[in-house]
């Protein structure tokens, strides 16, 4: 019945979306990579060079959530302190000096990550740790670590379930955080990652199928370890030589046509049944759409002269900053009395914050020792006095 | 676990062991006495399990999931429990009229207006003003707290006959709700007509200055598709692209106002002076729609990031100038310390640029702009100020200090990026009426925003039976619910500004209730895991409990049966 | 107290008791200054021992809170301490431990030379082998009360508790001197006593039944005999309403009420802190999943908790048994347990001398005590220092630990049934010895 429920449900949801217009206005990566310790050092460079591709492409750090577990540039181990590479030529260092990580360490977990697709946050969470995606956003989110049928272990200590993360999908669609959404994983058993979806609009990629390993590419001697694994390496040396730049015509389908079995050594997995007109209409979304950002500047000109334009508007601004200089006192008097009004209204609002109790600063203050010693002498006193009472009733009573 | 469970057994197990020894060894049967406190044992352990541990079981393991009303979240969501309308009330001034003319030309123009209407959910309703020499003053009315019985006033017309003319022409005014129209005299209709070039006129004017406000209404109304059907295809792209670049709404916006210069100098500028000037009576018109805050930063030596395009020298214009691709770039949001977080809600950054000296002035290569709008981010302005040449072998320097004059431009340009990123229409001409036309925009929106929240909120009620509803979202979704039909009867009745503040407190609390912090469902548990959770301590703890109780029961039943027995 | 001397004929002559006393609490004192005084750096040591030092009792957090509370700021703030705040006033008027240590300590002796004499009162009181409705089998087996103080000074885990000048033996005192006055017939002490040990641990007031059975066993030895119902209710009133005193106290010194109760005994209830400790519920609750965490709080406080019932109605004879066994289930079952809690299960474990020949696992019990409280420094070390060894190495000797206590407790309770039932059936008393 619950079953019936959802699938109608789903279906609904899918009619409405088909008749959004096709067009995002933002761009969001959420690449997560899930596991520490040093010979785990290619999910954190696989995870690097997406976002170091994402960047090239033009998504602004501000609108890339990059959750690392583990420091692999200053581990210890590492031969080459200060980088990580993706490869053992070596060329191109991941962690150069412009890397932004949102959560790393122990932050990476289940629970912030699933707080984090659904902004269910504490108020003072920082921007930069939030997903501000909106009904106009395309979100990437790219996921790397070891995973088995139905879930992906988040640091040794815990794992998330495809239930889990369909729910959290689930939810970002119903609250709109998302305009579509590419969901892209690389762990063992991957595709059974995105079995249980069914919010609409997603199209969603793993890199093996049930029962297979996901494996690594190639290990760099010197580094030590294997440097990346084989799903993600092709799939960035599809979008590195092909993708060259924002304006790239390349679609989601020259992507997925592009993985090679022979050589991933797994079958990699699409799921397109979710995106409305299914594969044919997922196939044409560009790559762009995903990993790049939308080029959306609006220089003014300033010799315009319609209605809105910047010149209107200076104009009337400028009339008004001449009304309101002259009215100026007056005007807040006003308004001081209609604010009244408008402060019972919000009044639910406001009540809510105060409920939390802040730790403010308190003073500290040498007491007069004398004074603490005198409440201690009483004390004592008094507990002396009530045992000593008690004694002697106690004992007149036996 | 090993040692607890011996332990948990200890009493039970030694006092069993006792008995088993008692048994083997010595043929007498236990004393009533003995039985009886076995008995006493027994019950002890059990009463604790059944009248705290079950208690507590419960309580600490139910998810607690206040009730909503779910039906009537739907119904919000599917538009079934408000209709949004927006009668607008227009006044009409003839202080030169005989009253039945007025009414004929109210009841003609009304008429004329009605045909022309094709969206229902908006229209314009006549009146006549009593008194027509107090019209002339409330064209600011709009922009305070509304008294709570009447409908706001959206337009004053003021109908002024004048000698001398073919046509009636009009004239807005541009720092108030007044539209004046001068008419010759002669075409003041008669009664008998049903029909007149001045009611047709004024008609025709009244439609197109709501022109673009009904398409945008009708636009958010119908959920993001196309509007009207007579809306221009060129006005149905100028209002996808401004709600595009328009923030998301929030209770309360951050201004961050920022001077980013590559060198030393300017190091001051006079900003407290520049929004007191510029940017606060803007504010203060705005503040029916939102909360502003206004912080602001001086940076020096900021350098562009070293992917951005450099600018080049432009000989023809004899400036540096910055191609227009690259101005996504020219932010450098990895350095340059933006985004702060400035407690809840969006932060607007207007950042104030002064090249150095050597790369100024410093515009846009395509149509010499000096600034541009990141959509949902913010706007930037290219300062250029006149360069001082102090030394003689020195190179020309920026002044070190920015003076309120300087700064005019800038901050002009600061109010208006405001504007177009808190989605302002941008007809009509008048100030007011825009800023009216965005309460009505607002209070659309909002009033549709938190009711597909409570819908959202309600399927994810139902499709996630696992997750935590607390008390706190229940009074949330009911003080939404409740504020969102104040908010749709006062629109009904025309009361704008109450509507928004409204909807405003609607939207609030909405989103509180969808992204309360503890909604965040369990880890996915199904029962198997349950019980692999439960068993490995409560196993060992059980077993001899339920055992020394079976055969407690047993030893009951049997006596009960040997005492039938007997009698 | 002088009742009680008088109500039991003393084995021995006044004059060579007193020597004897005076010979065990002098050297007591004298080693513990020793100690102090030759390693000044030990007690330091100890205090930051997870073994001695628990959030509950260390004497560490209870400088933080004395330092804050000197300075008029809520010693709740900052979240460190969480201790009773009676205790503040009191620190209050000894000078500064780090600078002074020396009346700190020697405070702290004479509270151990308090609750040695305590323990010597209980143990000539004889309640422990003869009370109103028991009578042991090997009577003449027995220690006097210099031996039992004896045991209880130089146990080496009572002077480590004692130079670590852990809070806890406060609640040791309220305990001892609750039982010590109940065994002489002062009900109305004991009751105060034990209110002032609740109030300083919580988990103290889960004796109240069998200190109440107690107190109404030795008051029907005497001449006016009150109703069994009335008696306890009149006991609960007297230990509520020194609680409420206590606390009301209290809140006159912090000023918040909500504030320390949640700090103190929401803490003791809640177990936020899970720092490594000999107890059982700091790995429990790490590893627990969250949603599950509420109930198995409840599950183990409640198991806490079912003993008392059980063990009371098993024992009724013997209420002091029950008590001394229950401190057996607290040092190995409650959430923030130390060696003081085992040590206080030690000092009365000598009551039961007479109990001795009827255990069988002393040796085991013994070696696994010994095992591990020698091993569980090193494997400590080897975890938080080291850096070789993980988290379960620990775990595990604090498994042995309550191993080694559980098999003890479970002996003695074992050899208490065995002798209950040999008192019934006084033919078997020999065969049996042999056949064990």
């Amino acid at each position: 019945m619950a079953l019936l429920f959802r699938f109608l449900q789903a279906f609904a949801l899918l009619l409405l979306a088909s008749a959004v217009v096709a067009e995002h206005t933002s761009n969001w990566a959420v690449l997560v990579s899930t596991s520490r310790f040093w010979f785990n050092y290619r999910h954190l460079a696989n995870v690097l060079s997406l976002y170091r591709t994402v960047k090239r492409l033009g998504i602004p750090d501000s609108q890339i959530i990059l959750m690392l577990p583990d420091d692999m540039a200053c581990n210890p181990r590492n031969a080459f302190p200060g980088t990580v590479y993706s490869n053992a030529d070596r060329a191109v260092d991941l962690y150069g000096d412009n890397i932004e990580v949102d959560y790393r360490g122990y932050e990476v977990t289940v629970e912030n990550f699933i707080r984090l697709l659904t902004d269910r946050l504490d108020e003072d969470v920082p921007r930069s740790k939030r997903l501000g995606s909106d009904a106009g956003s395309n979100v990437l989110v790219y996921m790397t670590g070891h995973g088995g049928d139905q879930f992906l272990k988040f640091q040794d200590a815990e794992e998330i379930g495809a239930w889990d993360l369909a729910d959290a999908f689930g939810q970002m669609w119903e609250k709109k955080r998302y305009h579509e959404l590419l969901f892209m994983i690389d762990t063992c058993q991957a595709n059974t990652m995105y079995t249980h979806f069914y919010s609409p609009n997603i199209v969603a990629t793993g890199s093996s199928e049930i029962d297979q390993s996901s494996y690594s590419h190639h290990a760099d001697n010197d580094v030590g370890v294997a440097v990346i694994d084989r799903w993600t390496y092709y799939v960035l040396e599809f979008l590195e030589t092909q993708v060259t730049s924002v304006t790239s015509k390349l679609n989601l389908g020259d992507l997925f046509d592009s993985y090679d079995e022979s050589k991933i050594h797994s079958q990699p997995g699409v799921r397109w049944d979710l995106f409305p007109g299914g594969e044919q209409e997922g196939r044409l979304r560009t790559v762009v759409d995903f990993f790049g950002n939308v080029q959306n500047v609006e220089v003014e000109n300033a010799n315009a002269t319609e209605p809105g334009s910047l010149k209107e508007d200076l104009a009337e601004i400028a009339r008004l900053v001449e009304k309101w200089q002259n009215r100026d006192e007056e005007y807040s008097a006003m308004l001081a009395d209609s604010a009244t009004n408008v402060t019972e209204d919000l009044h639910s609002s406001s009540l809510h914050l105060k409920l939390k109790s802040t730790v403010g600063p308190t003073k500290m203050a040498e007491d007069s020792s004398w004074g603490k010693r005198l409440v201690g002498i009483s004390v004592v006193g008094a507990c002396t006095a009530i045992w000593v009472a008690g004694s002697f009733l106690g004992r007149s009573s036996v | 676990m090993t040692t607890k469970t011996g332990d948990q057994e200890s009493p039970q197990a030694s006092s069993s062991q006792g008995d088993q020894l008692s048994v083997k060894r010595a043929p007498p049967p236990e004393t009533p006495a003995a039985l009886q406190t076995r008995f006493r044992v027994i019950a002890a352990f059990w009463a604790v399990i059944i009248f705290l541990g079950f208690p507590i079981w419960w309580k600490t393991t139910s998810i607690y999931r206040a009730s909503l009303p779910i039906e009537e979240m739907v119904d919000w969501a599917d538009g079934k429990a408000c209709r949004p309308v927006f009668p607008l009330d227009i006044h009409l001034a003839t202080p030169s009229m005989q009253s039945f003319e007025a009414q004929h030309l109210l009841r003609t123009t009304q008429h004329t207006l009605d045909d022309l209407n094709e969206f229902a959910a908006h229209h314009l309703r006549l009146k006549l003003t009593n008194g027509t020499t107090t019209a002339v003053h409330n064209g600011e009315d709009n922009l305070e707290y509304p008294a709570k019985e009447t409908a706001d006033t959206a337009l004053t017309v003021r109908l002024l006959p004048q000698d001398g003319l073919a046509s009636p022409w009009s004239e807005l005014h541009a720092a108030a709700t007044q539209l004046d129209i001068f008419y010759p005299p002669s075409q003041v209709p008669v009664p008998s007509s049903s029909n007149s070039p001045l009611s047709t006129f004024i008609a025709a004017e009244l439609q197109q200055l709501y022109g673009e406000e009904k398409a945008t209404i009708a636009h958010i109304l119908s959920g993001n598709t196309a509007g009207l059907d007579s809306t221009s295809p060129q006005l149905a792209e100028d209002i996808d692209r401004r709600l595009r670049r328009s923030m998301k709404y929030a209770e309360t916006y951050h201004l961050s106002f920022s001077l980013f210069t590559p060198g030393s100098e300017p190091s001051s500028w006079d900003i407290e002076a520049a929004v007191k000037e510029y940017v606060s009576p803007l504010l203060q018109a705005l503040s029916p729609i939102s909360n502003f805050t206004v912080d602001t930063q001086v940076q020096l030596y900021a350098n562009f990031a070293p992917t951005a395009p450099k600018p080049e020298y432009d000989e023809s214009e004899a400036a540096w100038t910055l191609k227009k691709e690259g101005l996504s770039a020219f932010v450098n949001a990895a350095e340059w310390p933006l985004n702060p977080s400035i407690g809840n809600g969006p932060t607007i950054n207007f950042i104030l640029y002064v090249p150095d000296p050597s790369q100024s002035p410093l515009i846009v290569k395509e149509n010499r702009a000096s600034s541009w709008i990141v959509p949902q981010w913010g706007g930037v302005f290219l300062l250029n100020p006149p360069l001082s040449n102090t030394g003689e072998q020195s190179a020309p320097s920026n002044p070190s200090h920015l003076s309120l004059d300087s700064l005019g431009p800038a901050f002009m340009t600061f109010s208006h990026q405001l504007l177009t990123l808190l989605g302002t229409p941008s007809t009509p001409a008048s100030l007011p009426l825009r800023l009216q036309t965005s309460i009505r925009i607002r209070a659309a929106s909002l009033l549709l925003s938190a009711s597909s929240t409570m819908g959202s909120l309600a399927r994810l009620t139902k499709s996630l039976p696992s997750i935590p509803i607390p008390a706190t979202v229940a009074t949330s979704v009911s003080t939404t619910l409740s504020h969102l039909s104040a908010s749709c009867v006062h629109l009904r009745e025309g009361r704008f500004g109450a509507a928004l503040a409204s909807a405003r407190v609607a939207e609030t609390e909405a989103e509180r209730s969808f992204f309360e912090k503890s909604m965040v469902g369990q880890v996915y548990f199904p029962d198997e895991h349950k019980v692999a959770v439960y068993l490995p301590l409560l196993g060992p703890i059980g077993v001899p409990l339920v055992v020394g109780l079976l055969k407690e029961l047993k030893r009951i039943a049997a006596r009960r049966k040997a005492n039938g027995a007997a009698s | 107290m002088g009742t009680s001397w008088n109500q039991q004929p003393n084995p021995h002559p006044v004059m060579a008791v007193d020597r004897r006393k005076i010979a065990v609490f002098g050297a007591a004192f004298v080693l513990r200054l020793l100690l102090t005084c030759l390693f000044p750096s030990l007690p330091d040591l100890l205090t930051g021992r997870v073994e001695v030092s628990t959030p509950v009792n260390s004497f560490k957090r209870l400088q933080e809170g004395l330092f804050l509370y000197t300075r008029n700021v809520s010693p709740y703030d900052g979240g460190v301490f969480h201790q009773a705040p009676l205790l503040l006033p009191l620190f209050a008027l000894l000078p500064d431990a780090k600078s002074w240590p020396l009346p700190t300590a020697i405070f702290y002796f004479l509270v151990d030379l308090m609750n040695a004499y305590a323990l010597m009162t209980i143990s000539a009181s004889g309640q422990s082998v003869k009370s109103r409705l028991h009578s042991a089998v090997r009577k003449h087996v027995r220690w006097d009360g210099v031996s039992v103080a004896a045991w209880f000074l130089f146990n080496p885990l009572t002077i480590a508790t004692c130079l670590a000048r852990s809070t806890s033996v406060f609640t040791t005192s309220g305990i001892l001197f609750a039982i010590s006055n109940a065994v002489g017939g002062n009900s109305i002490n004991a009751m105060l006593a034990l209110g002032f040990a609740s109030y300083l641990s919580l988990y103290p007031a889960l004796l109240f039944i069998p200190l109440v059975l107690l107190c109404y066993d030795r008051r029907l030895e005497g001449p006016s005999p009150p109703s069994a119902g009335s008696f306890i209710i009149q006991h609960a009133i007297l230990l509520l309403a020194s609680v409420a005193g206590l606390l009301g106290l209290s809140c006159l010194i912090t000023g918040n009420f909500w504030e320390f109760i949640s700090a103190t005994y929401g803490f003791h209830l809640l177990v936020p802190d899970l720092t490594p400790n000999v107890g059982l519920w700091w790995y429990f609750f790490i590893e627990m999943f969250d949603s599950f965490r509420e109930f198995f709080l409840g599950v183990f406080w409640l198991h806490l908790a079912s003993y008392v019932g059980g063990l009371t109605a098993r024992f009724r004879s013997q209420p002091l048994f029950v008590i001394t066994s229950l401190l057996g289930v607290f040092a190995v079952f409650k959430p923030y347990p130390s060696i003081s809690d085992a040590s206080l299960f030690f000092a009365l474990l000598p009551l039961y001398r007479h109990l001795f020949p009827l255990m069988r696992y002393t040796f085991f019990a013994g070696s696994a005590i010994l095992y591990s409280s020698l091993l569980g420094p090193a494997f400590y070390h080897l975890w938080i220092y080291a850096g070789s060894g993980n988290a379960n190495f620990f775990y595990a000797i604090t498994l042995v630990w309550s191993l080694g206590l559980s098999i003890l407790l479970a002996d003695t309770i074992f050899a208490a049934l065995r002798d209950e039932w040999e008192q019934e059936h006084p033919e078997q008393v020999g065969t049996e010895v042999r056949q064990v």
